[in-house]
């Protein structure tokens, strides 16, 4: 195992009595693209300034590259920001904002220049060199942002929901964009956002982030598959959350109905929640259906129908479908024992990442 | 960091102590049993008796107040009403031709505004004294109301001046129930800012004001000439008692209600401050 | 209420205009290029730029307003960062506006009694034996009491200035490798030019044309064109060549809002 670039022990941050960070633990490998994912709040922009060095931790160790970096000035460190405001320099142009690292360090002007030019390929802005920055778009400031923050050849680029001021359209082109840089230049790259999609999308590993501590990590398709809690299952998609109890492995009741799943290792009739996914939950006729429901709203979508509807015992379901149905009518609704997830109730990361590991063994 | 933010609170505090040492060390000796600001002696408030004593001194002081509230007044009306003339003008290069003319008095150095002033009144055939004294005070307090009540018209939605005509409101009604409410907290502002400005003047009131009548500044000026009198030192601490209670009703009115566009405000009056009258 | 609607409003205002803004200049003007017989010549301005004294003053008047003006701006920048990073800021600040609010006539009273032969500055000095000095009636003391007076115009519009700076553009030249000092002068400072320009305009104007402090405290060793306009107009009774100077005055006011006005101009944000 190789040494993680950054490495959380135990961090905690607290502002007179208000706790914001309860001991947080996490390892940041070199030439991965991370985010810290969570409701705003929930202390991931603290940890991120953390690592930038704007803000002390109250206790706990900070590690980059081993070694401990608790007191090192937001300046000495081998990071830079992506500010969610951008935070370009008004009083300078395109050119003087990229350069502005390098003039710092005393490099060369020759040298500089290479180096912007080859920053404002990158983030294609190549001849806005000379534009003020109010005169650039949203869009365009954001480029130079991160031109700027990567011309200092940072090992960590840390991005403070960079896109959240952007709309729809050039957020999800700058999602792309982001992620090629990130591949390209092989370094790590540490985003934060509340946005669930744009981390599903962008991330090699998520860390997801709730009242000051990381709930859950893993790859985007672990988290969205097997989230660990309510919270992580409501944050992350859209789902449909049961209560039920297991009542032997490989089987979980609820909805006065037992129904064969993959999960076990729990004590018979634990009490647990059941995780379907909208997209999982199958239409089909009433008799061919497990649970019968009753269509409440349709509403399109255009590539698919959203449709809430609810079952006898008053829970509502949410349903994605390629095909429309009636509002109003019955139906019947099934989905595969793989489509149903488990969640013990207040089970920590370790006890879930052990009980997952063990059913791979099996 | 740490260091460097101690250093910076011990400046802080070095400046703030030279600022104020003056003006504490001024009040200290008014209450000297001795006639000097050299040594104090012990603790007296007979300086303040000879000060209310004075006739003349207490006669001053209320010329200084009546000068002070009248022009304040008149200017505050004049002040309004042109600020409200310069909001409704429709165009903005008028606009800005008006509010040129209003700053030039604005930053024009008192010793001009005195003599130009001086030149006028003789012209005009004005004996000096108390009214040409007032004349000149309502004169250059009436950019200052302008100053303070067109941001406060300006940031009124003037959809509700359309609401309450299409409610059937009469121009005076407009006025009286929409408008006036609405910049009231900029009109006070600029009535106790003018005031202030008016106790404080020297210059304008020294070239203007004659032989017969004195204001407390230029009376001031004459004794602090002729050197050290204790009861001046009383009537400090009496002025800066009185400067305070000015300072917190003014700002209590300025700050009052603006949360959203406090910074704004603030920083036109201390534009204001800042390209004063001294 | 239409425009048309403004004009019974404006009336007084425009009169005031008129009256005191327009015709004092017009009538100073005027004045200044008219002899004692009312003829008109440019005797005056002829006089003042050929006497080498009036030349003199001139430039001292306007190298004691340059002195005054560097050192209120070298002690208030500092002053301004410092009270824009402190909690309260808007109390201290008021602190600072305070003094503003005392009658100047009463501040230079303050310093007659410290500065003077046996005043508490001479009995300090003695006591660290030195030995009293003569303070008061000097040039040092001129520029030490315009300085203090004029002190708290300039920290205004400069902590103004600051406090508008956008908080995280510190933290982005920090994150990009820049040192607090570094920061400051190659981010913050530009960005607050608009501050010290304002802070120049309230500070030097002012002090070219003080003349009670010039005599209370300069002891008329220092004459400023301020002192020359209230010695024609109301000692030698000279209204032509005070008019002159009054005009000299205006001019370098406009010369000097010239020179600070903001050269580039850039939309905020």
């Amino acid at each position: 195992m190789t040494q993680p670039i950054i490495e959380f022990r135990n961090v905690v941050k607290k502002y007179d009595d208000h706790v914001v960070l309860n001991g947080v633990d996490l390892e940041i490998d070199a030439g991965k693209f991370y985010t810290l994912l969570g409701p705003s709040g929930s202390g991931k922009t603290t940890i991120l300034r953390l690592i930038s060095g704007f803000l002390d931790a109250s206790s706990g160790d900070i590690l980059f590259d081993g070694k401990r970096i608790n007191d090192v000035p937001a300046e000495k460190r081998q990071v830079n920001t992506v500010f969610q405001n951008y935070a370009l320099f008004p009083s300078m142009n395109v050119y003087e904002n990229v350069a502005f690292g390098m003039t710092l360090r005393g490099v060369a002007p020759a040298q500089i220049k290479t180096k912007v030019t080859e920053m404002l390929e990158l983030v294609k802005l190549k001849g806005f060199e000379e534009r003020e920055i109010d005169e650039l778009s949203g869009g365009q400031q954001q480029r130079v942002a991160i031109a700027r923050a990567l011309a200092n050849d940072p090992k960590v680029l840390l991005l403070d929901e960079p896109l959240s001021a952007l709309d729809y359209k050039l957020r999800k082109e700058m999602q792309y964009e982001l992620r090629a840089i990130q591949q390209r230049l092989g370094i790590t790259f540490i985003f934060v956002t509340h946005d669930q999609e744009e981390a599903l999308a962008m991330s090699d590993w998520i860390f997801v982030i709730n009242d000051g501590e990381v709930v859950q990590n893993g790859d985007p398709i672990d988290i969205y598959d097997e989230p660990i809690n309510h919270f992580v299952a409501d944050f992350i998609g859209e789902a449909n959350i049961i209560p039920g109890t297991m009542v032997a492995d490989n089987l979980v009741h609820f909805n006065g109905q037992d129904f064969k799943n993959v999960d076990g290792g729990m004590r018979p009739n634990e009490p647990v929640e059941v995780v379907i996914r909208p997209e999982d939950v199958d239409i089909v006729s009433v008799e061919a259906g497990a649970v019968t429901v009753r269509i409440d709203t349709v509403s399109f979508r255009g590539d698919y129908f959203e449709i809430t509807a609810s079952d006898m015992d008053h829970h509502e379901w949410q349903i994605q479908s390629t095909n429309g149905v009636e509002e109003g009518s019955r139906v019947g609704v099934t989905f595969d024992p793989e489509d149903i997830h488990i969640m013990r109730l207040n089970e920590t990361e370790e006890d879930f990442d052990a009980r997952l590991e063990a059913y791979d063994e099996e | 960091m740490k260091k460097q933010s101690l250093l910076m609170k011990f400046y802080l505090i070095v400046v703030f102590l030279l600022m104020y040492l003056p003006i504490f060390y001024l009040i200290l000796f008014a209450f000297n049993r001795g006639d000097y600001m050299t040594s104090f002696t012990g603790f007296s408030l007979r300086h303040f008796a000879t000060m209310f004593a004075d006739t003349r001194l207490m006669g001053i002081l209320l010329n200084t107040f009546i000068i002070a509230l009248l022009s304040s007044l008149v200017a505050t009306l004049v002040g309004t009403f042109g600020a409200l003339g310069i909001y409704l003008l429709k165009r903005r290069n008028l606009q800005n031709v008006f509010l040129g003319l209003n700053n030039i008095l604005m930053v024009s150095p008192d010793v001009i505004i005195g003599a130009s002033f001086l030149i006028l009144f003789t012209m005009a055939g004005l004996a000096l004294g108390f009214g040409s004294v007032l004349i000149a005070h309502i004169a250059f307090s009436i950019p200052i109301v302008v100053l303070l009540v067109l941001p406060k018209l300006n940031e009124m939605d003037s959809a509700l001046i359309r609401a309450a005509q299409d409610l059937g409101a009469r121009p005076y009604q407009v006025l009286s129930y929409v408008i006036l409410p609405y910049i009231w907290t900029g009109i006070m502002a600029g009535f106790f800012m003018t005031i202030t400005y008016s106790l404080d003047d020297f210059a304008v009131t020294f070239f203007v004001t004659g032989n017969g009548f004195t204001t407390l500044s230029v009376e001031i000026y004459a004794r602090a000439r002729q050197g050290i009198d204790l009861s001046i030192n009383a009537l400090s601490a009496l002025m800066f008692l009185v400067s305070l209670v000015l300072v917190i009703i003014y700002y209590f009115i300025a700050n009052h209600k603006q949360k959203g566009s406090g910074k704004h405000k603030r920083a036109t009056v201390n534009q204001q401050l800042g390209g004063g009258v001294q | 209420m239409k425009s048309k609607q403004s004009i019974p409003y404006m009336v007084p205002y425009v009169l005031w205009i008129v009256l005191f803004v327009i015709l004092p200049l017009l009538l100073m003007l005027i004045q200044s290029l008219q002899d004692i017989h009312q003829q008109w010549t440019l005797a005056n301005y002829a006089n003042f730029f050929r006497s080498g004294t009036y030349l003199k003053m001139t430039f001292n008047s306007i190298f004691y307003a340059f002195l005054v003006t560097v050192i209120t701006l070298s002690i208030s920048y500092p002053m301004a960062y410092g009270l824009s990073r402190v909690k309260n800021s808007q109390f201290w600040l008021l602190l600072v506006i305070l003094p503003t609010w005392v009658n100047l006539l009463l501040k230079a009273y303050a310093f007659i009694g410290l500065l003077s032969q046996t005043g508490t500055v001479n009995q300090f000095l003695g006591f660290i034996g030195i030995g009293p000095q003569q303070l008061l009636f000097t040039d040092t003391s001129f520029i030490l009491v315009a300085s203090y007076i004029e002190l708290p115009f300039m920290i205004l519009p400069i902590f103004n200035s600051l406090v508008e700076v956008n908080p995280s553009l510190p933290n982005a030249a920090r994150d990009l490798g820049a040192t607090p000092w570094q920061t400051l002068r190659r981010v913050i400072f530009p960005l607050t030019l608009g501050g010290v320009r304002a802070g120049v305009q309230a500070v030097f104007i002012p002090t070219l044309s003080l003349f009670m402090l010039t005599r209370l405290i300069g002891g008329n060793r220092v004459i400023t064109l301020g002192t020359a306009i209230e010695e024609h107009f109301l000692i030698t009774q000279n209204w032509g060549m005070g008019s002159t100077i009054g005009i000299i005055l205006v001019v370098a006011m406009g010369i000097t809002m010239y020179v600070t006005r903001d050269r580039k101009k850039r939309g905020k944000r």
